[in-house]
């Protein structure tokens, strides 16, 4: 690999973070618009993390810190690995024990709130790692090629082949991002039965992390989603932000539903959506 | 240096010969002498047999009419303990092996094979499983039956007779993987089933004598697999000897046919998975032999034999259905179960299921996934077995609901059983990369195929994730500070054996790539033309990659970077948030009305509500008996 790809990815792991930031205030900002509030600053969540970072420590147990640090290092080595052009499925697989980490975390504060949200927290985990494995599967079919690298060898846009298998990951990214209608776990705000679920526990400089680590996935996730026009950097950018704010679209439309929900439609939507897709392509004579 | 028939004589002799050491003395001191120093040698020939290399030979001689002896002794035997038990399955499945086996032997005299012995590089991987990981769950054996005799109050120790078939067991599974005379191979064959049996009943309990009688008659199943194989065999191509046989696949399908039954009958596949299931009332080292390095390791390897043979026949392709549906439906059964074993026993099922399910789709690939998941997942399970028995043993309970917190009350126990769960499922380590290259390998198969068999395993894989994942985290929950906590005493076999397996578990993950390109790779070429290569230190085969450095790199720096901001940040521990109602002296009650202390009880999540057990207890055995059947009906059509 030259020096030059190797600065660059590099650049791309650790902005990774920042990106997830920035995208949080944009969050903050156009839930406030569209709720018809003037919403904080695009800023405000580093201010808001750096405030955190600051404050007295306070932990749950011992093993708290580790895994609120772990949740965020996951997610980094994850982002890395998007950067790098790696294996889309080991992406996958770091993010999941990045998730991992944060629900075990949420699990052994022995909390009643966090305990509750922390077993959601795997039911989230359950509803949304099949379908996509299966968008990935679909990619693999198309490209020949589990690597991103693949992707970008590829030379033609995946959207044109798999717009159905981009749909599907709308639920994902809902489920990631921890909006409504799928924030069963745990969510931006309070919930009267599980307070804030996951995070309860959190606070101070491990709620700090936990928040890095949260961006760094959204940024993850959306940098991947970016693929699906890989040819072009702007329409990818374009097509990753175009499902970010239809996530908050989304959120702000729909009341939160019950996990079963959640299990039910993210699999029988995105299940539907990808065999549809690939059923297509096969008989379109395209793989 | 010994030669490899030497090597070969060692493996399957000194076992046996130690067994019979083990029942004739009865004593605490001499055993632990005479496991201590079979184990090593072992160890050291296994090792040995993987430097010297593969070797085919006849023993000359009076093994042969030793070996046809022993077979109808045990026919017998087994015929006895049919009447016995009146199990008429037992007796039925019995007379359908003694009668063909005595035809076959005295008026056919068809037994005559040219290398009755072949040591392959398949058959040295084997001999290096079942050797290392036995050795240590036998050494784990020698702690673990001094603490279970002394709960049961037993006034003669039955420890001799338990060692007696736990070393007959490994010498059979040897003698399993060396020989190419079917008739042989069917001998070590019901040696397993005798030694199975043996010791789910060691135990006595009218439990153990009933699911010890079930294993029997599912081993036996298998047993009639063989028999008929090697009548179709004889009957076609003059011979059985299984290089033989493996090379006319057109003639000889059925004879395939009967081997994947005997195969699936092992190897735990539904419908028949019960025996397995079944088999945890026996102590826990019996477990922790049965489901890492032997017994369903045999039945896997008879289909690693049999694959090469039937590619590219539907025969394969039902195969890997039935190891799909295996490993779909047990991971979904695995989350409704509170019994600690009995999570791990659907969970060796599943994983089984999964190998099963590559070989099947049979490509290079496929293959060298199977390889590396058998590798990967006997030590693993291995692991979790001992780690699930000392945690028995010390808190003298199996339901995993009274794990709560078993972190802070047994840490090295706990922190042992951790890892090994996490070498289940997550990277960087190597049942993950099997894994992945699993999903490689079905992706890359036609479209009727992998379509459905990719939706088994996504759902199965995310499914297994959740029940090991919500495990670990309940054995993690803060103890409980007012608790006193136990000293965790350990004995010193339990001490070894859990951090000796730990250990190569961590190792042969770190050397992933080095098992691949010396331990896999060598046997996939040999039975497939495609040449797959990776480098030393990383594996990258173009459409997809496995970065061992950089995930064991990252995932090491996390963690360590994780412990020193704690370290550095530190923090007051604090009572978890009770809606402002928190007792001021406890931090696991919370004021309730009246002023009363009301204690936060948690459980873990099992689905209950949602998953039922029964219609998918059902469905398994449904989904099994048809695949049982199109495994006949494909060679009839």
């Amino acid at each position: 690999m030259e020096t030059l790809t190797i600065i660059l990815a590099s650049i791309l792991t650790l902005a990774a973070p920042l990106i997830g930031g920035l995208l949080a205030g944009v969050d903050r900002k156009l839930t406030a618009r569209m709720q018809e509030r003037v919403g904080p600053p695009i800023i405000q969540p580093f201010y808001d993390v750096l405030k955190l970072w600051g404050k007295n420590p306070m932990i749950s147990n011992n093993l708290q810190p580790v895994l609120a640090f772990s949740y965020f290092g996951f997610a980094l080595l994850g982002a890395g690995m998007v950067a790098f052009q790696q294996d889309l499925l080991i992406v996958l697989f770091v993010m999941g024990v990045a998730d991992i980490c944060l629900t075990v975390a949420a699990i052994n504060a022995r909390s009643p709130y966090s305990y509750l949200g922390g077993r959601r927290e795997f039911l989230a985990m359950l509803s949304y790692e099949p379908v996509m494995l299966l968008v990935y599967i679909a990619i693999f079919m198309v490209t020949g090629s589990f690597t991103i690298k693949g992707i970008y060898e590829f030379g033609r846009p995946l959207l044109l082949s798999l717009p159905l298998a981009l749909i599907s990951l709308e639920y994902v990214l809902v489920i990631e991002m921890k909006k409504s209608p799928y924030d069963v776990s745990g969510s931006g705000h309070a919930h009267q039965e599980l307070v804030r679920g996951v995070f309860t526990e959190f606070s101070g400089y491990t709620m700090a992390l936990v928040e890095l680590g949260h961006w760094t996935k959204l940024a993850t996730t959306l940098m991947i989603l970016s693929l699906f026009w890989a040819t072009n950097p702007i329409i990818g950018t374009a097509i990753s932000l175009t499902m970010f704010i239809t996530a908050l679209l989304i959120d702000n439309i729909y009341p939160r539903l019950t996990w079963q929900k959640m299990l039910r439609n993210t699999w029988g939507v995105g299940f539907t959506l990808v065999l549809l897709n690939v059923a297509v392509l096969f008989l379109g004579g395209i793989i | 240096m010994l030669n490899p028939e030497t090597l070969v004589a060692v493996n399957v002799g000194l076992p046996a010969v130690s067994a019979l050491a083990l029942l004739a003395l009865n004593k605490k001191g001499v055993r632990t002498a005479i496991v201590t120093v079979s184990v090593l040698s072992l160890v050291a020939s296994a090792l040995l047999l993987f430097e010297s290399g593969g070797v085919a030979f006849t023993p000359g001689g009076i093994y042969g009419q030793f070996v046809i002896v022993l077979d109808f002794a045990l026919l017998l035997y087994f015929l006895y303990v049919g009447f016995k038990v009146r199990s008429p399955q037992v007796v039925a499945l019995g007379l359908t092996q003694l009668i063909p086996a005595a035809y076959f032997e005295f008026v056919v005299q068809g037994t005559h094979v040219s290398n009755v012995i072949v040591v392959d590089s398949l058959s040295i991987l084997l001999t290096l499983i079942i050797n290392i990981v036995g050795s240590v769950v036998i050494l784990y054996a020698l702690g673990y039956m001094n603490e279970h005799e002394h709960h049961l109050h037993l006034e003669t120790s039955r420890q001799n007779r338990f060692f007696f078939y736990m070393m007959i067991l490994l010498a059979a599974m040897n003698g399993l993987v060396y020989s190419n005379s079917l008739y042989w191979l069917y001998f070590f064959w019901e040696v397993t089933t005798l030694c199975c049996y043996e010791l789910i009943r060691h135990d006595m309990s009218e439990e153990a004598q009933r699911n010890s009688v079930q294993a029997l008659w599912m081993g036996l199943v298998g047993g009639v697999g063989f028999v008929a194989a090697m009548f179709i065999g004889y009957y076609n191509v003059h011979s059985i000897a299984l290089t033989e046989i493996m090379a006319e696949p057109q003639s000889l399908m059925l004879a395939f046919s009967f081997i994947a039954l005997a195969a699936f009958t092992k190897a735990a596949q539904f419908p028949w998975h019960s025996w397995l299931l079944g088999a945890m009332v026996a102590p826990t080292p019996v477990s922790a032999l049965l489901h890492s390095s032997t017994m369903v390791n045999a039945g896997v390897y008879m289909l690693l034999r049999l694959a090469p043979s039937i590619k590219g026949t539907p025969l394969t392709a039902i195969i890997s259905f039935g190891g799909a549906f295996t490993f779909m439906l047990t991971a979904v059964l695995a989350i409704r179960q509170r019994v600690s074993k009995r999570v791990l026993a659907y969970s060796t099922i599943g994983n089984l299921g999964l190998i099963t399910l590559c070989i099947g789709v049979n490509t290079p690939l496929s293959y060298s996934a199977a390889v590396a998941l058998l590798i990967f997942h006997s030590v693993a399970k291995g692991l979790l077995f001992m780690g699930a028995g000392v945690v028995e043993n010390k808190i003298g309970s199996r339901n995993i609901e009274d794990w709560e917190g078993l972190l802070g009350r047994l840490p090295l126990t706990t922190t042992v059983m951790i890892v090994g769960m996490l070498s289940m499922f997550i990277p960087p380590f190597g049942m993950l990369l099997g894994k992945l290259v699993a999903v490689d390998a079905i992706a890359s198969s036609p479209l009727y195929l992998s379509l459905p068999l990719i939706i088994l395993v996504v759902i199965g894989s995310a499914a297994t994730t959740f029940y090991y994942a919500k495990w670990i985290g309940y054995m993690t929950v803060t103890p409980n500070s007012l608790a006193k906590r136990r000293d965790e005493l350990l004995d010193h076999t339990y001490k070894i054996s859990l951090l000796g397996l730990l250990t190569i578990d961590v190792v042969i993950s770190l050397g992933v790539a080095f098992i691949i390109n010396n331990l896999i790779l060598p046997i996939t070429r040999n039975l497939y033309p495609i040449v797959i290569t990776t480098p030393n230190f990383g594996i990258n085969l173009g459409f997809t990659s496995f970065p061992i450095i950089a995930l064991w790199g990252g995932s090491l720096a996390v963690i360590i970077i994780g412990a020193l901001i704690a370290k550095v940040r530190g923090g007051a521990i604090s009572p978890p948030y009770m809606g402002g109602a928190n007792m001021p002296t406890n931090n696991e009650t919370f004021r309730s009305t009246a002023d009363s202390e009301v204690r936060v009880t948690l459980s873990g999540v099992f689905l209950d509500a949602n998953i039922d057990e029964a219609f998918y207890n059902r469905l398994a055995v449904i989904l099994g008996v048809i695949v049982t059947i199109a495994l006949f009906v494909v060679e009839v059509l």
